[in-house]
């Protein structure tokens, strides 16, 4: 399926604002469209050539690497995602006012919308202390995060619109709580292809098998080469996660040479009796990729090249954080192997209804050290500075009570923060109201968040475009806007 | 409406405020003439300098006036924006200029930064006092707006999609021995303007994989490619598409293909992935609809208003019934805590797919917009999404919802039903109030035995457990115990009704359009109707009390309806040559493309009406000609003069599709189990297939062709998904055909092809010893001939390398034997020619 890129400057800018006669359904045509229009009648078949042409290009490699719009401050994107969503309140976004108005009623109104009814202002339990040359407030939840803070730029005015995992976890894969759209990861292996021919361009690690499930990373009408290749599920330990297929237990690599040595001839002499197509000759190239894809991915995923102290660096040598830990050190490796976009995902665990002091502390504590590891090993090794990490739930949760021990879903307000790949370190950026419900200051839509993160790969998020059913297609629909004021 | 959310404090002073001024100041008026002064000083001071600083910048003189709205002059602020006015004066609750700046949920302004809370105040006051604006009477009114809604474009009907279908006699060609069949004159008169011809002949032996694979999605087994080899007759190749229209098996595959429009799936996956265990009464329904080809202007109206046709006997009834569980398919957002948002993306999604299944047209486009480039204005797409919006596709809209589901029983088995349900009723409470009598008896007899001293160990003295059911006397448990009996007893004779995805009527109601999309700005009502562009002036009446589902099938099976014959005869054509004559099979609209042969497009659209919609009519008149039969020969003037073969100077070759590549490696290996219908389904219906931490346990090990298979959405089975099964969260009338690493680890590494080709390979071993004779034997069981001698040796050098392999990691000489040819059926398998169709 070919490429389609569109010039829609026409949408940039306000356009994102609500406004209902710029949709990217208004774009201008592209070329490939008006080469199409005009070849759709017989006089236009010369036209139509240059078309074939470049579906051919585009048919050869879906992945081969690709030139970004304009220079990109990030290479890759390494997403941690944390399912069920983290209390803002508990973690990163410091609000005294909570604990001075503890029990007392929200001063304002909750949403008309919400998932379930809470009560009265509900203090976090857990002391803030500010860190790092930057002086930023962190729960004492994420100590060895707060060893990193410097590196982090924190989003404190993060806003989506939906009330519920599953339309809340589409909404911030896809921009799309409504429809089944391409994941964030699919656009940006669209967009830039993929650094390493051996692997799949987008990997996700242990992946939800819930609330969207695969159509969180799915391509959906994206050509099927920038679906995420999946490793287990979040039903499967990071260590014995697999890609579908990458094994049988009975033929030997020497074998499945000798096999591919015989496909290869008989493709050259069906080949010679069909003439050009280059539908058929991808097909034997797709082998020779499995077949090394059979040896890279293996080879990546066997951890016992890392020494004992970065090991130790992602928690991998407790019990508690061993899981995180692998996820955390695969993303790194992935990443230094060239693939896109990696995702981890810690798996629906956030989602503190009741129970919040226990089951936040413990999910923290699974996670804290391997995200410490992660940052501190990437800026050691120095891909800090072209990858771009990125952390968060699908939403936050209300700083009123559910129960007493318990806080609802809130997708008006919550804290992510980002690191490396051309963002500000140390930065802070945007604010919730006083007790951390609204974003209310330099807010930031997750369809911002995704107009910044293609930007700092060098794309915009205007034109990075798939016509499908009729209309040009884009991650930010008719939305987004790049936060400017968090680049470097 | 506007429910703002605003801090009280802020509320608090904005009413003080407000009825400070008018008690201090009687004179305020609500002229907006901004007589009174301290009004005016207030405006000046703490209103102008607000709008101007914080809104002019896109909503000023100078700026782009977004929304086309302008916030620099009273009048501006009353005659509003595309969201309607800004202000109602003495009113700011239903402000939206107040509801916008309280970041409300209708608009959030300014977008990014909320104003500080004194700002909003002020601007709140400033409105409660009826917004006075000084000098407003001096003519500082806006420029008139932009109309939003261009008005229908009387020439947007010329457009050939729009215009109906135009019978033409059959062109004139200058090689008059090649057409066999009426359309290929339209076919080989296109190809000669350009100086082409067609290409030679494909061979009897690739037309019968051709042919057998289009209609029956399997490959033919060895024994029929030789009876048709040896049949010399005229009519060999008519009698052979008839015997395949003839068998269940073309209703699978056909069925398949209409499944991907259907956007067909047994679960609903998007955010709660629960299982729809009576959906594959839709898929039997289609497979049998296609079988008997029933005709294809009845097998709209039944999917669309099956329900509402004039009753027949049972079957036909629940059948028609049955039908209707296309409307019920759709993905939806089950946990939505905005129910009305729920309801108005289901409706969405049913216009949608409905628009492009049936008329290729992106109705979708128009539900924020009036369409940008195909003449739907939004008050078409709220009119049609009105008949939606009257019929019951949901039981209700709760988290998490539950679609809607209809018995399969006429009226005296629902008699029985309810009669049942009675008794039920009556058991439940027999059993209920003998269960209070037990409890109450207990609880009785513990205080007694408390006042006695005599509670037993282990319970609190002074509180009676939660717990009765241990302290129930004997009669009291006999008699319970006997309660329970019946009631169990009663349940074995529930009378037994099969359920189906299904809808019915309720309430008509007319729907306002959304402005923008959103059900939080209502504009003007959109009467049921159909669209202008196509129904025109002679719009069909819907009675009040009807939906408008039935009016609107029986629109669109109209004999001169524009779209509905052409898109159908589109995608039959599309399945036998690969690609449409409209490339763009679900978009017939500005967007699409264009015919490459319309006369030939209209001419099979009108036929097919013609003969009664028979799309089986329509496989033969298209399989029964020279075009169908040419070859996929290149040719170097073809390929230059026309690269993308849209004038078919050749037959296009196709990669088997998922179902085809996993039904013809069971078929050549193993054996397919023929069974036809039902479900292999397991999980009980509305729950989850796949949830936190248990991934899809749906069992795919199984030999039925792959259409019984269940697709779970968002959980596609991965071979599927692997070879571009259509995402049946959406319809999709053409799937793509990737070529991608997965697709080869599936051939080199799953189980399924391990399996498959170790069963070949035994059988073969069975059956001959000698290597030649088997390297044959392998080659007419997958290619369905006879290896080259070439083929042959090489077949056994590769045998003969693989044991040794396999002999110097010490595997026993007859397993070594074995895999080396399970490896060389492997290779075959995968290979382009077995992948591929001529």
């Amino acid at each position: 399926m070919p490429r389609q890129r569109t010039d829609l400057a026409a949408h940039t800018g306000r356009a994102a604002r609500a406004h209902w006669n710029a949709c990217n359904c208004a774009g201008p045509l592209s070329r490939r469209d008006m080469l199409r229009s005009s070849a759709a009648g017989f006089a236009g078949l010369a036209l139509a050539g240059l078309l074939a042409d470049e579906a051919a290009a585009a048919n050869a490699n879906p992945l081969a690497p690709r030139l970004p719009h304009h220079p990109a401050k990030a290479k890759r994107v390494i997403f941690l995602f944390m399912h069920g969503g983290p209390s803002q309140v508990d973690t990163f976004d410091y609000k005294p006012l909570l604990a001075r108005d503890h029990g007392k009623p929200l001063p304002f109104a909750k949403p008309r919308v919400v998932s379930s009814e809470t009560g009265n202002l509900l203090k976090s339990p857990w002391q803030f202390s500010q860190h790092g040359q930057s002086g930023a407030w962190v729960s004492e939840l994420f100590p060895h995060v707060a060893g990193v803070v410097d590196e982090l730029c924190m989003i404190h005015s993060m806003h989506g619109s939906n009330s519920r995992h599953g339309g809340a976890l589409l909404e911030l894969h896809t921009g799309s709580d409504t429809f089944v759209r391409p994941s964030m990861g699919s656009w940006i292996t669209y967009g830039l292809g993929s650094e390493n021919q051996d692997l799949p361009g987008f990997i996700t690690i242990c992946p939800t098998l819930t609330h969207g499930a695969e159509n969180n990373y799915s391509s959906a009408f994206l050509p099927a080469a920038y679906q995420a290749t999946a490793l287990g599920n979040a039903s499967i330990p990071a260590d014995r996660a697999k890609i579908p297929f990458i094994d049988n237990d009975q033929t030997s690599r020497a074998a499945q040479r000798l096999e591919l040595d015989l496909l290869r001839q008989m493709e050259a002499e069906h080949l010679a009796t069909t003439g050009p197509d280059l539908a058929l000759e991808g097909r034997i190239d797709s082998f020779e990729l499995a077949f090394r894809m059979q040896a890279a991915a293996p080879r990546l995923q066997d951890i016992s090249d890392e020494t004992e102290a970065t090991l130790a660096l992602y928690g991998l040598d407790d019990a508690k954080t061993k899981n995180f830990g692998r996820q955390c050190l695969m993303a790194r490796r992935f990443a230094e192997s060239g693939v896109r976009f990696v995702q981890v995902s810690h798996s629906y665990k956030w989602d503190q209804h009741g129970g919040l002091r226990k089951d936040h502390a413990s999910n923290a504590l699974e996670v804290d050290k391997p995200i410490a590891g992660l940052i501190r090993d990437l800026k050691a090794r120095g891909l800090l500075e072209d990858t771009l990490v990125l952390w968060g739930g699908e939403f936050g949760r209300t700083p009123t009570a559910q129960g007493g021990d318990g806080r609802d879903h809130n997708p008006h307000g919550s804290t992510m923060w980002m690191a490396g790949g051309g963002v500000k370190p140390g930065m802070r950026y945007g604010n919730t109201d006083d007790y951390g419900y609204y974003a209310v200051e330099n807010k930031v839509h997750l369809h911002d968040l995704h107009a910044t993160m293609l930007h700092l790969l060098g794309l915009d998020h205007t034109k990075l475009t798939y016509r499908y059913a009729g209309r040009d297609f884009r991650l930010t629909d008719v939305h987004g806007e790049v936060v400017h004021d968090i680049l470097t | 409406m506007i429910r703002p959310t605003w801090p009280i404090c802020v509320l608090f002073v904005a009413w003080r405020f407000a009825a400070g001024a008018l008690a201090a100041e009687p004179a305020a008026s609500n002229d907006g003439k901004g007589g009174d002064e301290a009004a005016a000083k207030f405006f000046e001071t703490n209103v102008r300098p607000v709008l101007a600083a914080r809104c002019y910048e896109c909503h000023g003189p100078d700026s782009k006036r977004e929304g086309n709205l302008r916030l620099d002059s009273r009048a501006a602020l009353l005659k509003g924006g595309d969201l309607g006015p800004a202000i109602k004066p003495g009113d700011p609750q239903n402000s939206l200029l107040i509801d916008a700046v309280r970041h409300g949920e209708v608009v959030q302004m300014p977008p990014k930064t909320k104003l500080p809370a004194r700002e909003i105040a002020d601007l709140t006051a400033w409105v409660a006092q009826g917004a006075p604006w000084p000098g407003s009477a001096q003519g500082d009114s806006p420029q008139p707006a932009p109309k939003v809604e261009a008005a229908l474009d009387p020439q947007a009907r010329e457009f050939w999609a729009f215009q109906p279908p135009r019978d033409s006699a059959l062109p004139a060609v200058q090689n008059t021995s090649w057409p066999i069949s009426p359309l290929d004159f339209f076919v080989l008169s296109a190809l000669e303007a350009r100086s082409l011809s067609p290409a030679p002949a494909t061979d009897k032996r690739q037309l019968i994989r051709r042919a057998t694979f289009d209609l029956h999605g399997l490959p033919p087994a060895p024994e029929e490619v030789d009876r048709f080899l040896a049949d010399t007759s005229s009519d060999a190749f008519a009698r052979l598409v008839d015997r395949l229209l003839a068998s269940p098996r073309y209703g699978e595959r056909w069925g398949r293909r209409w499944l991907d429009i259907a956007r067909y799936a047994d679960s609903n996956g998007m955010d709660e992935n629960m299982a729809m265990a009576h959906a594959w009464r839709y898929r039997d329904y289609v497979v049998a609809a296609f079988n008997r080809d029933l005709p294809y202007d009845e097998f709209i109206r039944q999917q669309l208003a099956g329900d509402l046709l004039p009753p027949a006997d049972d079957a036909t009834n629940f059948e028609r019934l049955v039908a209707t569980g296309f409307l019920v398919l759709g993905p939806k957002m089950l946990a939505e805590d905005d129910p009305v948002k729920m309801e108005m993306d289901i409706v969405d999604e049913q216009v949608d797919t409905i628009g492009r299944a049936f008329m290729g047209l992106t109705l979708g486009c128009a539900r924020c917009h009036d369409h940008k480039f195909d003449p739907i204005p939004t008050a078409d797409y709220y009119s049609l999404a009105g008949i939606f919006k009257s019929t019951k596709s949901m039981e209700n809209y709760r988290v998490v919802a539950m679609w809607s589901e209809r018995p399969l029983a006429n009226s005296q088995k629902l008699a029985r039903l309810a009669e049942f349900e009675k008794q039920v009723a009556r058991a439940d409470g027999a059993l209920k109030a003998a269960e209070q009598v037990a409890k109450d008896d207990a609880t009785q007899d513990f205080y007694q035995r408390l006042l006695a001293g005599a509670v037993g160990q282990g319970v609190v003295p002074g509180a009676v457990p939660k717990d009765l059911a241990g302290f129930y006397s004997s009669e009291n448990n006999d008699a319970l115990a006997k309660v329970k009996a019946e009631r169990a007893e009663l349940e074995k004779a529930r009378p037994d009704i099969p359920y189906a995805l299904g809808v019915s009527d309720r309430t008509p109601q007319d729907l306002r359009v959304h402005l923008r999309g959103s059900h939080l700005t209502l504009g003007e009502l959109a009467p049921r109707r159909f669209p202008a562009v196509l129904a025109g002036d002679t719009q069909p009446t819907i009675a009040p009390a009807a939906s408008g589902r039935l009016e609107l099938a029986r629109w669109l099976t109209r004999a001169d309806h524009p779209l509905t014959a052409r898109v159908m005869v589109n995608r039959v054509w599309q399945g036998h040559f690969g690609e449409g004559l409209v490339r763009t099979p679900d978009n017939f609209g500005k967007l699409g493309q264009q015919p490459d042969n319309q006369p030939l497009l209209d001419w099979l659209a009108l036929r097919f009406v013609e003969s009664g919609w028979s799309i089986k009519t329509l496989h033969r008149r298209i399989m029964l000609s020279n075009a169908y039969r040419m070859s996929t020969t290149y040719s170097e003037r073809g390929a230059a003069a026309d690269p993308e073969n849209r004038l078919l100077w050749r037959m296009n070759r196709r990669r088997l599709e998922a179902e085809e590549i996993r039904d013809a490696i069971l078929a050549t290996c193993g054996g397919i189990h023929g069974a036809m219908g039902g479900t292999l389904l397991t999980n009980k219906n509305h729950t989850y297939v796949t949830s936190t931490a248990s991934a899809n346990d749906v069992n795919y090990d199984n030999t039925r062709r792959s259409i019984y298979l269940p697709v779970v959405r968002s959980a596609v089975y991965e071979v599927f998904s692997a070879f571009d099964f259509a995402d049946p969260s959406t319809m999709n009338g053409k799937r793509p055909a990737t070529t991608v690493a997965p697709q080869a680890l599936f051939m080199m590494n799953s189980p399924l092809v391990l399996r498959q080709t170790r069963d070949l390979a035994e059988e073969l071993l069975r059956t001959a010893t000698d290597d030649a004779a088997l390297a044959t034997l392998a080659y007419r069981r997958v290619h369905g001939r006879a290896p080259s001698a070439n083929e042959t040796s090489r077949a056994i050098e590769f045998i003969a390398r693989y044991q040794s392999g396999l002999a110097g990691a010490n595997v026993e000489p007859a397993e070594a034997r074995t895999r080396a040819w399970q490896a060389l059926c492997r290779v075959l398998i995968s290979s382009n020619e077995f992948m591929y169709l001529e």
